[in-house]
């Protein structure tokens, strides 16, 4: 679902590289948690991997037919976004102005799923979220836990290969931290996507497949 | 005679009826002696007068007819207002062409004295704007302009024969009542030379006409509706004029003709001696006016037929107001022969006078 | 990817309603006032060429005689019907007349019938109506109209005077083919010649050629042979006329329309950028889940038209509404005078109504345009996590340099500009100096935000005004947003009342000038009755002075409206007892006819004092000498002042159309009776200078009041940007106040902080528009005026008018920043601080 191969970025003005020659993998329902210091780039590899920042070298390669996100112009990158990539955030982003429902309907219709899908795979979504009949409600009335369940609908129903997550449960209590967690974990195995979840949470990291932990050195 | 004026006064001058009973017209005398070129000229005093010109010419391919005519009316009104274009004289003028083919092209103009129209007093000299007939003295020509969209002439008539005198000296007399006459004097075999426009070609034309002019003050009686004219130049250099003026029913009420040969004899045939029988009617598609256009003519000993040029040589005047007759180019067979002018008026419906 | 954009932009305004609605009427009022001014105008325009049409016909030529004292000779009809390529020449004798002792003067046209049937016939009387005497017995026909209105009944005798002359007459019939409202009298030409003259000829003569002829050649051949005091015009001349005479006015508003719009592009800008601040997260957001970074452009774009189409759909209802509401109320007059007898019927246009709908949206388009940029240009990671970055990244400091040079070059182009002369009479190089001195204005106000604030820094404040200068300092494009916009309004409204207060100073000094006399009498044009004039002279009539005016028109130039000629009783030793003189006057020589022309003339035909002139006087070309130039605010296309002495020694008739009266000193009271029982008899106007002058300045008053309606609005918006910036501005800082508050500033003192940030704002702001106000109120009245209306008048800045205007909006603007901190600060710190949107 994802493999990089060489990566390399150094912030513009930067003496030394913030990483070079990165080279990872994640496959088919494979949920992986990278870890690792404040400021050694976790959130600029996962900005480069999104096609947010671009990489001074090396090859980030999404899905199946595995396009290379360094080459790619801006458009065609949130195109790549748009199809094959789902986001989790810290704060949630939920729309504020837009319905639980219009909310998850966004990836629907940047990545052109025709609208009479959507009905259907929302309230799927929904259901298998734990916010059945959210679909109408406003935002504001929703509670964090339930607003980054929202998220994750939204990261997932238009069943991209790759789900990016930056520390999905920082915002949430324990409790409704691990809720949300395993909401993600699950959805996410459902779908044979992969998963990159950047967290400074043991216990999230626990929950994964793998553990990948970036150094100013590299990838362990 | 041409009472065109007579239909078109009391329609274009509503105010006729009340000026005329205090309007000192002159009237023709008997005896009168007509002095030219003096009488050639306008006479204002009179309450009508025209001064006529028809004609044919032939040009390759047929008979070509055509006709200038000036009209001058004294109104009756505002004999003594102090204005240079007091609207005391005004003047009319129609202007035809006859096309073999069956089209008959139609103009006309109106104005009153001193605002772009004027006629002398002295000579035949009348205009409006750039229509003209004008007598030069020397050598007797007479010169006719007219131009229009769709037609232009400018001729030269040059008299072979002297004048001819209508009536006692040129009195004419109209009716019974002595008072129903008109100075009429005639020029007939008038040669004609010049150019007519057509379709803006420029062609050299000639041929003969027939110069009328007449002034009265009153010449049509109570009882006339219309008349009959003819002006027929013979081929053998003669001249022929008759008329008859019908009533109601159609009979007549008073006739005239004169013929003069080609030797200069006139003789001169009174009511009893001039008829006038329809041979053929046409009728006019544009207002149902039946047209005896064939004529039977009986002058004296002489009967004669006319024939028209083309069956259409009905006008319609609108200025101001829609007057139809008949007025065009003839063939005249019979004992006599010649061409000319035949007119009918008082076929469309009653005249109001 | 249109459902996403029309949800949000239903979203945008379901949360900004007043912003968003406020932004829509903004572009509405723009595109409704443009359009307002066209429907009237045109269709008072239509309304005048269908009048003039149907009393002029549609001749191809026209020839008339360049001055009111001439005539067209008799010779000449004559010589013109002659030409061959002429179909019909149609006389026609105009005139003013009163019929009996109704005051008011109508329009007597002479007619040939004849000609007038061919060209004219909407002026032909009813065909057999008279029963006694008709139309060339003198008979007298009226327009339904006028017969309704004057209470005419056909039959009945009437008396039509001018002046000495009298014409006892009958009515004769009505005019049926009149069209309502049409108010004149019709009779045969030679009757209205005997009576009132031209005593040679015809006052006008109308040619119709032949079809097929060139007309415009024709008319350059007679233009040729015409003698010297004729000229020869185009039908359509006239009505171009009067196009022309009233364009300028027109561009007038028309640019003042446009400056409407651009406010409310203006406020469309504040709106947009405000939305693209406060919703920076959610783009960057929609950006990384794969939104095209094309469509953060068109967002903003489409969200512009969201207010423009609407705005400007609306803008056409209102304007249409006005339209109508104005002509029904007013008449076409729109204040310029030049429509003032209309009350032309509105109907709406399609192409123009288009044009201005597309003008609305282009508007609010512009007006989002930079907006749309910058949410294009945002870095999405960061923008997802900080929120607006006011400067895209690399642009950290704009090359100050390059600003600075942009700056100069602007300002070096405005006095170039200036000084270009009108373009075909239109001041456009004037209003391209204004726009100029706008965007000066807007441009210069980075630097004097950074010099005032810049200053403050330095200065020892308490601790909460710091933090606003700080913070204009650090984050300066809002600041600049808030100020642009003040600026702008307020330049506007200064310029509009300095252009106003300094023209109603002049007028009410000119006006001074002009009525040196406590009393006026004048009959509209018309010549005074001659028992009138006579009684006036007599020992018992209580004045000690008396001076008396003839007024005509000559024709300098036939594209150009006619001048007024102003033959007076003046001294020519010492005209300027009488003329407001701008300049020196040169003694009259002896034996020269000597003239002085009003600036108005001076400026179009470039005419100076001394020089010699050609005027066509009585028919003739006559050499006068000019004794000098004065001011008049009367007459906007010129006017040619002669002494009675002179006049007369040219052969001229002296008919008296107006008098000054000085009572004799004790009889003031029985001057204004005598005066008042007199005007009654003779149907004519009588008034004190003081009438006179009151009435001038509300005429004045009343042509202004669609400026001051404009000025209005464009306040209105400039505040309401300032508010609408403020309170963003506020709002986007609303983390940074939090935190503030968490360390220990209370929610006073912050809200201090804020308020003093809009003052300052406010104030740059102000001060900025001050000045391009009052210059662009300079261009007005040295430039624009001069060349749109020949009307120059000393620069006055009316400051009791225009401090009071700055001090409420500084008031305005701090009530609106109050407002936008009370908003923010009402937020619990802990809640911002938490990063919840």
């Amino acid at each position: 679902m994802l493999s990089i191969v060489g990566l390399s970025k150094r912030h513009p003005g930067a003496l030394r590289p913030l990483f070079s020659e990165l080279r990872f993998a994640i496959g088919t329902g494979e949920v992986v948690a990278l870890v690792g210091e404040s400021g050694v780039g976790k959130s600029t590899l996962l900005n480069c991997i999104a096609g947010l920042e671009l990489a001074d070298a090396g090859e980030i390669r999404v899905g199946p037919d595995a396009l290379d996100m360094l080459r790619l112009d801006e458009t065609a990158r949130a195109a790549l976004r748009a199809t094959r990539i789902g986001f989790v955030f810290q704060a949630f982003h939920v729309l504020p102005t837009l319905t639980v429902a219009q909310n998850i309907a966004i990836p629907l219709l940047l990545s052109g799923v025709t609208p009479a899908e959507h009905p259907a795979r929302i309230e799927s979504l929904l259901l298998r979220v734990g916010l059945a009949g959210f679909g109408p409600r406003w935002p504001a009335t929703l509670s964090g836990g339930e607003l980054q369940r929202v998220a994750i609908a939204r990261a997932l129903v238009h069943r991209p290969a790759l789900i990016l997550a930056d520390e999905p449960t920082g915002n949430l209590d324990p409790r409704t931290a691990d809720e949300v967690l395993t909401v993600l974990l699950e959805r996410v195995r459902d779908q044979h996507a992969g998963a990159l979840i950047v967290t400074h949470s043991q216990h999230v990291a626990q929950c994964c497949d793998r553990i990948l932990t970036l150094t100013p050195d590299g990838l362990e | 005679m041409r009472r065109r004026s007579f239909l078109l006064a009391p329609l274009l001058l509503p105010g006729l009826a009340a000026a005329k009973a205090v309007t000192p017209y002159a009237s023709a005398r008997r005896g009168t002696q007509l002095v030219f070129p003096r009488d050639h000229g306008g006479h204002a005093e009179f309450r009508t007068e025209w001064w006529y010109v028809t004609g044919a010419l032939d040009l390759p391919e047929r008979d070509i007819g055509f006709q200038l005519t000036f009209f001058r009316i004294r109104s009756g009104s505002a004999e003594t207002l102090d204005s240079p274009f007091a609207p005391t004289q005004i003047l009319f003028a129609h202007a035809a062409v006859t096309l073999p083919g069956g089209r008959l092209l139609h103009a006309e103009r109106a104005a009153r004295v001193n605002l772009g129209a004027a006629f002398s007093a002295t000579d035949c000299d009348v205009h409006i704007g750039a229509w003209r007939m004008q007598r030069t003295g020397a050598d007797e020509h007479i010169r006719l302009r007219a131009l229009d969209p769709g037609f232009a002439f400018d001729l030269h008539l040059t008299p072979t024969q002297p004048l001819l005198l209508q009536g006692e000296n040129g009195w004419s007399q109209k009716g019974a009542r002595p008072e129903l006459a008109s100075h009429y004097v005639s020029w007939p075999q008038l040669r004609v030379e010049g150019q007519l426009t057509l379709d803006k070609t420029h062609r050299a034309a000639n041929g003969s006409a027939w110069f009328d002019h007449e002034w009265s003050s009153e010449v049509l009686g109570e009882a006339g509706v219309g008349w009959d004219w003819v002006g027929i130049n013979l081929d053998d250099g003669g001249a022929l004029m008759a008329f008859r003026i019908r009533d109601t029913s159609g009979a007549t009420v008073y006739a005239h003709a004169s013929l003069r040969d080609a030797a200069g004899q006139v003789t001169r045939f009174g009511p009893q001696e001039v008829g006038f029988t329809p041979l053929r009617h046409w009728q006019s598609p544009r207002n149902g006016a039946r047209y005896p256009v064939h004529m039977e003519i009986r002058v004296g000993p002489h009967t004669l037929r006319t024939t028209p040029a083309i069956d259409d040589q009905e006008i319609i005047t609108r200025r101001p107001l829609p007057v139809s007759y008949w007025e065009g180019l003839v063939r005249l067979d019979g004992a006599l022969r010649g061409r000319g002018y035949l007119e009918l008026t008082g076929y469309s419906g009653r005249m109001a006078l | 990817m249109t459902t996403l954009a029309w949800w949000l932009i239903r979203a945008q305004f379901l949360s900004r309603r007043t912003a968003t609605a406020l932004s829509m009427l903004a572009i509405a009022l723009g595109v409704s006032l443009g359009y307002a001014i066209h429907l009237i105008n045109d269709a008072a325009l239509a309304d005048f060429s269908r009048a003039m049409k149907s009393v002029q016909g549609e001749p191809d030529a026209i020839i008339v005689p360049r001055d009111s004292a001439g005539h067209v000779p008799l010779a000449l009809i004559d010589e013109i019907a002659g030409d061959e390529s002429v179909a019909l020449v149609a006389p026609v004798i105009e005139t003013r007349v009163r019929l009996g002792r109704v005051p008011t003067a109508v329009k007597l046209i002479g007619i040939d019938v004849f000609s007038a049937a061919l060209l004219m016939p909407t002026l032909l009387p009813r065909e057999g109506a008279a029963t006694s005497g008709g139309i060339f017995d003198g008979g007298l026909y009226a327009s339904p109209s006028l017969l309704d209105d004057q209470g005419l009944r056909v039959g009945a005798g009437a008396t039509v005077i001018r002046g000495e002359s009298r014409w006892e007459t009958h009515i004769a019939g009505d005019l049926p083919a009149m069209a309502a409202g049409e108010a004149l009298l019709v009779a045969d030409i030679a009757w209205v010649q005997a009576h009132f003259g031209p005593r040679e000829g015809v006052g006008e003569l109308r040619v119709r050629l032949m079809p097929g002829s060139h007309a415009e050649a024709w008319r350059a051949v007679w233009a040729k042979r015409l003698p010297p005091g004729l000229d020869i015009r185009a039908a359509a001349d006239n009505a171009a006329r009067i196009s022309n005479i009233s364009r300028a006015y027109r561009v007038n508003l028309n640019v003042l329309a446009m400056v409407a719009l651009l406010t409310g592009a203006f406020l469309v800008f504040a709106t947009q950028l405000t939305a693209v601040a406060q919703r920076s997260t959610q783009f960057a957001l929609l950006g990384v889940l794969g939104l095209p970074p094309r469509m953060r452009l068109l967002q903003v774009l489409f969200e512009g038209l969201a207010i423009g189409l609407p705005g400007s759909a609306l803008g056409l209802l209102l304007g249409y509404g006005m339209a109508v509401g104005f002509t029904r109320v007013m008449g076409g007059d729109l204040g310029g005078g030049f429509f003032a007898a209309s009350t032309p019927t509105i109907a709406p246009e399609l192409l123009p109504g288009l044009g201005f709908f597309i003008l609305g949206c282009g508007a609010s388009l512009m007006g989002a345009l930079y907006p749309a940029w910058l949410n294009r240009i945002q870095p999405l990671a960061q923008a997802l996590k900080t929120g607006f970055a006011q400067r895209p990244p690399g642009q950290a400091s704009p090359a100050i340099h390059g600003r600075r040079l942009m700056l100069l070059a602007v300002a070096a182009a405005i006095p170039l500009l200036i000084s270009l002369p009108a373009i075909d009479d239109l001041p456009l190089a004037g209003y391209a100096a204004i726009a100029l001195v706008l965007v000066l204005g807007i441009a210069a106000a980075p630097v004097a935000t950074n010099l005032a604030f810049g200053a403050m820094a330095r200065a020892a404040l308490p601790a909460p005004l710091r933090i606003a200068v700080q913070n204009v300092l650090q984050a300066p494009l809002m600041a600049q947003v808030a100020a642009s916009g003040l600026i702008v309004s307020f330049a506007l409204t200064v310029s509009m009342v300095t252009m106003v207060a300094s023209f109603r100073t002049a007028l009410d000094q000119w006006l001074d000038a002009v009525l040196p006399a406590p009393h006026y009498m004048r009959s509209k044009g018309l010549p005074l009755p001659a028992e009138l004039l006579a009684a006036i002279e007599r020992p018992d009539a209580p004045f000690a002075r008396i001076e008396r005016m003839a007024t005509g028109s000559l024709s300098l130039d036939p594209r150009r409206p006619p001048a007024a000629l102003l033959v007076r009783e003046i001294d020519r030793a010492d005209p300027g007892a009488r003329l407001p003189f701008t300049g020196a006057v040169q003694a009259a020589p002896e034996g020269r006819i000597t003239v002085w022309v009003s600036e108005a003339l001076q400026e179009v035909h470039g005419l100076r004092t001394g020089q010699a002139l050609h005027l066509p006087l009585l028919g003739r070309d006559v050499e006068v000498h000019i004794g000098g130039v004065w001011r008049d605010y009367a007459r906007q296309f010129g006017a040619v002042v002669m002494s009675t002495g002179d006049y007369r020694a040219l052969g001229g008739r002296f008919e008296v159309t107006d008098l000054a009266l000085w009572p004799r000193p004790g009889s003031e009271d029985a001057a204004r009776r005598w005066l008042a029982t007199e005007a009654a008899r003779h149907g004519i106007e009588s008034a004190e200078s003081g009438d006179i002058r009151r009435i001038s300045l509300s005429i004045f008053d009343k042509s202004f009041a669609v400026t001051y309606a404009l000025e209005a609005a464009a306040m209105l918006i400039g505040l309401f940007g300032l508010a609408v910036t403020l309170a963003a501005s506020v709002w986007l800082r609303a983390r940074e106040l939090a935190t503030l508050s968490a360390l220990g500033f209370d929610r006073a003192m912050l809200a201090r902080a804020v308020v003093f940030e809009g003052a300052l704002i406010a104030l740059v702001g102000l001060a900025l528009g001050l000045a391009a106000g009052i210059a662009v109120g300079a261009i007005l009245t040295h430039v624009v005026n001069p060349q749109a209306f020949h009307w120059r008048m000393p620069l006055h800045v009316p400051w009791n008018q225009v401090l009071p205007i700055a001090l409420a909006t500084l008031a305005a603007g701090m009530l609106a920043s109050r407002f936008a901190a009370r908003q923010a600060t009402r937020l619990p710190a802990a809640q911002v601080l938490a990063g919840a949107q």
